[in-house]
Order: structure tokens, then sequence, then C-alpha cells
């Protein structure tokens, strides 16, 4: 196996791997405090990712400018939206199974007002770094001898990994950190005791639905940092993406899901450098079948004793 | 006819029905000002039923709840828990993958309180009720007796002026269960009411300065420890006839 290959496959899997980390970690958050199955969440990174597009070609807004901007936007959004969508839910008999259509519902409405705006093209984001690669390092004789290996990676990936690496120790230091955060975490454990002590679980669950989807924005302007495309039809792969990464991680358990999604991200890149193509595609749901019969409460959750 | 010349906590001809099924039936009753007020029946009374129509889980269909002459008829669960009324569960229902101080500080997130002035509320509240030393352990790693003592303490962070106990003796240790009362002693002689349902009548005799006798949903006898003890209604309903 050729080393310069399986370093690239490593780097590739902590690019896209830090990625998924954020879809599953906006997904387990909405799911977590909320019990919303948000069908939805592929299709809100979409909108940052459009958004983000729309801010470069029209107005000539660098991406990372546009950053802060489409993470405030979907937060405040979120919020809102909370409030039209989530509270009607509990008049349900069944608030989850209604949730899950819901936000299939939401999904396919954001899918046709994204193809009405911008139509069903897949449009390159055309936005490069100079220089377009950084050389990491380099592998004496890995290609024989005297023939020194380059290990490279795109700039824009570079930075996308940078950012996400930002924004997960950031959550991470809030959940865990931050009474706000653990109140958040006491909500995903407990949704009657976070009642009864005192706190407004509507507007605990509103800030959570507001995080989710501002993760979900900042994860779409990333997104075109290391794909430069967007696609309207592009965000069921993403939610599919998410629940993979909270199955894997443990339901409840953001943190989980971030080194789920980290840890699912490593395993596909490297399946495709040392498998053929076919094979490789299917590692990452081995592994994910694997894990839901040998721990079903995912690598990181604890199984319910009582 | 009102037991108490100075009630904290009214509860007036209260109705909750579930389909057909009417689980409390226009029940009235009272918790003065500094008093254990103890809510006995058998299972399926309507006791616990009664508990979250007081605070606000269920929303009942008729009647009100004033606390302290305020109403908090139709309010939700974290308006009412703010107003001053705390609550336990005979299912103790902690923050389990939470470090007990942490337990203790959630119910102060609105507290404009520096966070050391916060630990050290937490840290006192974990003293008084024996846990202190597992400051740093989490909810989960704790006994059931020990988790009730926990939500005791955690109920004691907002200052209440009444606490709901339902079954706080249930499953718990002797040593546990003094320590328990103990507290709940403390708590009355620093002015906290409570209204106390325990299938323990040992302890609610021993507690209780006024008691109700809830049966299938409505009061059939209230009054002092010694007139329910003998009471022909409250043998009749305990043993059958």
């Amino acid at each position: 196996m050729n080393s310069v290959l399986l370093m690239n496959g490593l780097i590739g899997g902590l690019v896209f791997g830090a990625i998924y980390a954020l879809i599953g970690a906006g997904l387990n958050v909405i799911m977590g405090v909320l019990r919303v199955v948000n069908f939805a969440h592929g299709e809100f990174i979409l909108i940052g990712s459009f958004m983000a597009y729309a801010m470069l070609t029209m107005l000539g807004v660098n991406p990372l400018y546009a950053l802060p901007v489409v993470a405030v936007v979907m937060y405040v959004g979120g919020m809102l939206a909370y409030y039209v969508l989530i509270p009607g839910l509990a008049r349900s008999d069944d608030p989850e199974t209604s949730s899950f259509l819901l936000m299939f519902g939401v999904s396919l409405m954001i899918i046709s007002v994204l193809t009405w705006i911008f139509e069903a093209d897949i449009r390159p984001v055309n936005f490069s770094f100079n220089p377009i690669n950084v050389v990491l390092f380099s592998i004496p004789d890995a290609y024989g001898p005297n023939r020194d290996g380059v290990v490279l990676i795109p700039t824009a990936r570079l930075v996308a990994l940078g950012i996400n690496i930002v924004i997960i120790a950031a959550m991470t230091w809030f959940l865990y950190m931050t009474l706000p955060g653990k109140a958040l975490r006491g909500a995903i454990m407990n949704r009657d005791a976070i009642q009864i002590v005192g706190i407004n679980v509507h507007r605990l669950s509103a800030a959570a639905f507001g995080l989710a989807t501002g993760l979900a924005g900042i994860t779409g302007v990333v997104l075109t940092l290391v794909i430069p495309s967007v696609d309207p039809n592009g965000g069921a792969d993403l939610t599919l993406f998410g629940f993979i990464v909270i199955v894997l991680g443990g339901l409840g358990h953001p943190v989980g899901a971030l080194a789920a999604g980290v840890l699912f991200g490593i395993v596909e890149q490297l399946s495709n450098v040392v498998l053929p193509q076919a094979a490789a595609q299917m590692v990452g749901f081995i592994v994910l079948v694997a894990v839901v019969m040998l721990k079903p409460e995912g690598l990181f959750g604890k199984r319910q004793s009582r | 006819m009102s037991w108490t010349s100075d009630p904290i906590l009214e509860v007036i001809g209260l109705t909750k029905r579930f389909g057909g099924l009417v689980a409390v039936n226009a029940v009235s009753l009272e918790v003065g000002r500094g008093t254990i007020v103890g809510l006995i029946g058998i299972n399926g009374a309507g006791k616990t039923t009664l508990m979250n129509c007081i605070n606000g889980i269920y929303k009942s269909d008729e009647g009100g709840v004033t606390l302290d002459g305020k109403d908090l008829t139709g309010r939700t669960p974290h308006e009412i828990a703010l107003a001053g009324v705390g609550r336990t569960f005979q299912i103790p229902r902690t923050f389990h993958r939470l470090s007990l101080i942490d337990n203790l500080m959630i119910p102060m997130l609105r507290s404009k309180q520096s966070d050391d002035e916060l630990i050290a509320r937490a840290e006192r509240g974990l003293e008084r009720v024996n846990l202190y030393e597992l400051r740093a352990n989490h909810g989960e790693e704790l006994s059931g007796g020990q988790e009730k003592l926990l939500e005791l303490a955690r109920v004691m962070m907002l200052n209440p002026a009444l606490v709901l106990l339902d079954e706080p003796f249930a499953g718990v240790n002797p040593t546990l269960c003094r320590l328990m009362i103990e507290q709940i002693l403390a708590m009355r002689s620093e002015g906290t009411s409570f209204l106390l349902v325990s299938h323990d009548l040992t302890s609610i005799y021993r507690l209780s300065d006024w008691i109700y006798v809830l049966n299938q949903g409505e009061i059939i006898a209230q009054g002092g420890v010694e007139a329910v003890r003998n009471d022909p209604a409250v043998v009749e309903a305990y043993l059958g006839g």
C-alpha cells in the first residue's frame, strides 16, 4: 500500500468526518431535546450552501465572510421556524412519527423553493484560495529510492477542516462547560425535570432548534469549500449521513455524534484508498450494521438500565 | 370549612378527566403555611394526578389552584415552579449524566449570581443531604434513595414556598429515610410547607399536621392524625368491606 495514498485518505477522512460530525451533532440536538426526527436537516444545510453561493455570485462575498452571516440568519430563522412548526406536534397522538412526516414535508418544500429560485442544475461555486494546495509534508522514498512522495491538501479543505475543528471545540465547550449547555443536555436527559426546575422548555427548545439550524448553515458553507458546487437535490444524502452518525455515536449524545462522524469519515475515505470503489462504499455501512447489532445504544451511548 | 387560618395552597373544586374516567373529582384541599399535609389513598386513588394538576403537568378540566392567593390555574410547570411550588417524583427525575453539582445548578440558570456563588450554594445543598462527597459523580451512579435525596436538594435550590413530595420514602433504606425526614422537618422549620403523598402510613402519621384521604378521585375524609386513623371510611377504603 502506498503510504502517500494512505495519508491522503486519512486526511480526506478527517475533512469529511468533521463535516459528518457537524451534521450529526445538529441532528442529535434536535432529536434529543425536541424528540423531533428532522428529516429536513440536509435541506437546512443546503440553505446554508445556497446562501453562500448567492452571496458569492451576486455580491462577491467570500464564503469565509458569509459564514457568520449565514450562521446568525439560520439561528434566528431556526428559532422562528420552531414556533411555527413544532409546538403543534404536541397535539398529535404520536408526535415523533408526526414530526418525521412534518419535517419530510418541510424538506420537499425547501427543495421546491431552491429549485424555483436557482433551478435544478448543479452549480459550481467559483471560489479558490491562493495557493490552491498546501503541502503538508513529504514522505522520503515513497515511490522507490530517491522518489519522495508529497502529501498535500487543497487549501479550501484545510480551511474547512480548521473551521470545523473550531466549531466542534466551541460546541463541546458550550455543552459541557457552560450552564446553558448543561441545561440543554439536561433537557435531552429528562424533559420533565427541566420544566419542574423552572426552565421554560419552549424557549430552550427554540434555542436548540436555532442552534441546530445555525450549525446546519455553517455546515452548508463549509461544504461549499470542500465540494465547490451546490445542488438543490443533495439534501437527502446529507440527512442520511446525519442519521448514520447519530446511530453510531448514540442518540442524545452530541459529542458522541462528533466522534462518530470523524470515525465514519475516516473509515469511508480509507476504504476508498485500499478497496475497489464499489466495495469501499459498503464499508461504512458494514460498520454501521455491526454497531447496531453489537452495541445498539451507539459507540458512546449508555445502555438504559431503568 | 377550612382547617387552617393561613393557607399557602388552596385547591378549589379541581377535576381532571381522562376520556370517560374521572381521575380527580371536584377535590378541594388546603395546605397551611409551614405545615405538612398528608395525602393518602390506595393505588389509583388519584394522588399523583392531583399533584400533576397542582404543578401544571396536567391541565385540570375544572377548578383552580392558588398559591399564597396567586392564581396558578392553567400556568405551565416552569411558571408554577418559579412561583414557588417544588416537586419530587415517585421515580426520581434527575439528570443522570450530569454531576450532582450540575444537577443542583440547573435550577439556578436564570440566577444573576456568579458561578462561584452558585457552586457554593449547590455544595451547601449537597452537604444537607449527605451527598457532598459524591458531588463530582453523575446522577446515574446514585442509589434510588440517594437520587430521591438529590431531587429534594434540587428542589431546595429554588427556595420554594410549597413542596409536593410524591412517595419520598418508597424504596429508600431506613438510614436515608431518617435523613429525608430530618431534611423535611428542617425545611418546615425554615417556613416551607409540604403536601406529602405516601403509602408509608407510619411516616404520614408521624409527620403530618393534617391528612386528606383520597378514594376514587374524591376526598372521603380529612382531619388530624388520630381522627383519620380511626375514621371508619378510611378503614373501609384501605382494608375493604
